[in-house]
């Protein structure tokens, strides 16, 4: 099996291994993700980012054990020394919120709309501390206060009486009301207007500088990746096929996948990736990319492993998943 | 450059309020020029009322004050078949492009539906289906797909394939990239530059991303605080914006 983002320090907080998820619908076996490793580290913004379909959410909801019943899981995610994939139920709801936060996409479909915020933000001390009702609230409004919304009502307003922008604070502010040593944020800034979603992404990623978290940002912003994220895998079609510090993926991509998608960015001159994502359902053998890369040749029919890259240059090795390196 | 599609002096109120009835003003005083075969890119911030002026250019939306004309002609008092010229003529993209098709219609039906309404003969639906898929780079095997079983991007281009059966002269596009990912994003605005210089087509594109408007854009306006501000003529064709990564 191949190791992808192998922690260059210290053992990594988290460690998914050869994770593969697909889901048996009417239309066939959906493979969804398919051997995918990472590492996050004790403090580190590991981002994970592709295009939509390409099974970010997927990976991301698989560490939680958040997936529907037709789904088949394989792989390990090691938290803690323990498997997560191999808990319980009971033994997840111990770890989800308190160990591990999710903040999800959507705050207007994860939010109970007929709840007021500083309720559902004091929800979690209540079931996993046992705090009282008044203290719990109490430290829910100090927590909106943080992520200044503290005035204006916020705190007794209910999710339908809030912009998406406040929304996405709550959801926030519930996610690290437990202080919970990882954050995984499954693109807190779809939805949001650019200026709003930097914001969002700032105050993420300043409570877990406070908080000392760890924090796995799943997102198709480049550019927010890029500019928070100590580090950035990159998904393609169910594959990680890139992962390596931010700056330098962006500044020398390795994968032709990488370079492709950096090239349609306004900022390069929105040059498209010719064809589309190959369906889920029956893809391509060999290199997924294949089909659609400018630097195929006959190796790529057969599927490449995930291999190190030495980068002298950078603060740590490359690892792709290409037949070129 | 003659104007094809022309805003003047248009405002646009609403009224709230079940027994207190209060008018709140969207915009007031704006005029703006669509010339043919150009592209005015208009800005502005979430609720400055760009869809609602896009939609009066369409007459989806009657102003409260002022007019739009359409070669010339105020597109509210234009009867018989000038009316039928203005409305085939001027077509509007939205956002949502799943939103935009109908769930229980397959792609081909909702194609049919556009070539029964500009009275193509049954026998040759078939051709001018696929014609239509072909000119937006799609495949003819996508026909019988329904759109939820089709990605956002083909969803965009199976709505541009409707409207371009038209052989409009204007398209209001209503930030048709937004909700899409920034490769299929790219593959939308070059096909819109192409059809632009292929058939000679006028946008509205309405974006809230300034890179964007400086892609596709000649001219740009910018919608805020209730006016209109009309900034410089970008480079012909618009260009990317120097490199910031």
């Amino acid at each position: 099996m191949s190791r992808l983002g192998a922690a260059p320090i210290d053992d990594p907080l988290l460690r998914v291994e050869g994770l593969s998820v697909s889901f048996d619908t009417a239309m066939g076996r959906v493979r969804a993700a398919q051997d995918v490793c990472l590492d996050l580290l004790k403090g580190e913004t590991l981002a994970i980012v592709g295009e939509t379909g390409c099974g970010k959410s997927v990976v991301a909801n698989s560490i939680l054990q958040l997936i529907p019943g037709n789904a088949s899981v394989q792989g390990r995610v090691i938290f803690s020394g323990r498997d997560l994939l191999s808990l319980s139920e009971r033994e997840m709801a111990e770890i989800r919120g308190r160990e591990i936060a999710i903040v999800f996409q959507n705050p207007s479909l994860a939010l109970n709309p007929i709840i007021k915020a500083e309720e559902q933000i004091a929800e979690p001390l209540q079931i996993h501390s046992h705090l009282p009702r008044s203290l719990s609230i109490q430290m829910a409004k100090d927590m909106l206060r943080r992520l200044g919304l503290g005035v204006g009502g916020v705190a007794e307003s209910f999710p339908f009486q809030l912009s998406g922008g406040m929304n996405q604070r709550v959801m926030i502010a519930a996610a690290m009301i437990l202080s919970p040593r990882i954050i995984i944020a499954d693109e807190p800034s779809k939805g949001l207007d650019r200026l709003l979603a930097r914001q969002v992404a700032e105050e993420l990623s300043g409570l877990r500088d406070k908080m000392d978290a760890s924090l796995l940002l799943i997102t198709h912003d480049l550019l927010l990746a890029r500019d928070i994220s100590d580090r950035i895998s990159v998904m393609y079609s169910g594959e990680v096929v890139e992962t390596g510090e931010s700056q330098a993926v962006f500044d020398h991509p390795l994968h032709p996948y990488t370079k492709a998608l950096l090239d349609c960015l306004p900022q390069r001159g929105f040059h498209p990736i010719p064809g589309a994502s190959p369906s889920m359902i029956d893809p391509p053998g060999g290199c997924k990319f294949y089909p659609r890369c400018r630097y195929k040749h006959d190796k790529c029919m057969q599927r490449p492993d995930m291999t190190e890259k030495r980068c002298p240059n950078e603060g740590m090795d490359r690892e792709v998943r290409c037949w070129l390196y | 450059m003659l104007a094809i599609l022309k805003a003047e002096n248009i405002g646009m109120t609403y009224e709230s309020g079940l027994i207190i009835k209060k008018r709140h003003s969207i915009f007031q005083g704006i005029s703006l020029e669509i010339e043919e075969g150009h592209t005015l890119g208009l800005i502005g911030p979430s609720g400055a009322g760009k869809t609602t002026l896009g939609m009066i250019l369409a007459g989806l939306e009657r102003p409260s004050s002022g007019c739009v004309l359409y070669r010339g002609e105020d597109i509210w008092k234009l009867k018989g078949i000038n009316y039928l010229a203005y409305r085939r003529g001027v077509q509007m993209v939205f956002q949502d492009p799943e939103g935009s098709l109908n769930p229980r219609k397959s792609i081909e039906r909702s194609i049919h539906e556009v070539l029964r309404y500009i009275n193509i003969p049954q026998r040759e639906w078939k051709d001018k289906a696929r014609q239509a898929l072909e000119m937006v780079g799609l495949s003819e095997e996508l026909l019988c797909r329904y759109p939820g079983q089709i990605s956002g991007g083909q969803s965009q281009r199976a709505a541009l394939s409707r409207v371009l059966l038209l052989n409009p002269k204007v398209i209001i596009l209503d930030e048709p990239t937004s909700a899409l990912d920034i490769s299929v994003q790219a593959q939308i605005l070059v096909l819109l530059k192409d059809l632009q210089k292929n058939l000679g087509l006028a946008y509205l594109l309405i974006s809230h991303q300034p890179e964007v408007i400086d892609f596709m854009a000649h001219n740009k306006a910018v919608l805020e605080s209730g006016g209109i501000r009309h900034e410089s003529i970008l480079p012909q064709g618009g260009g990317a914006r120097p490199d910031p990564l």
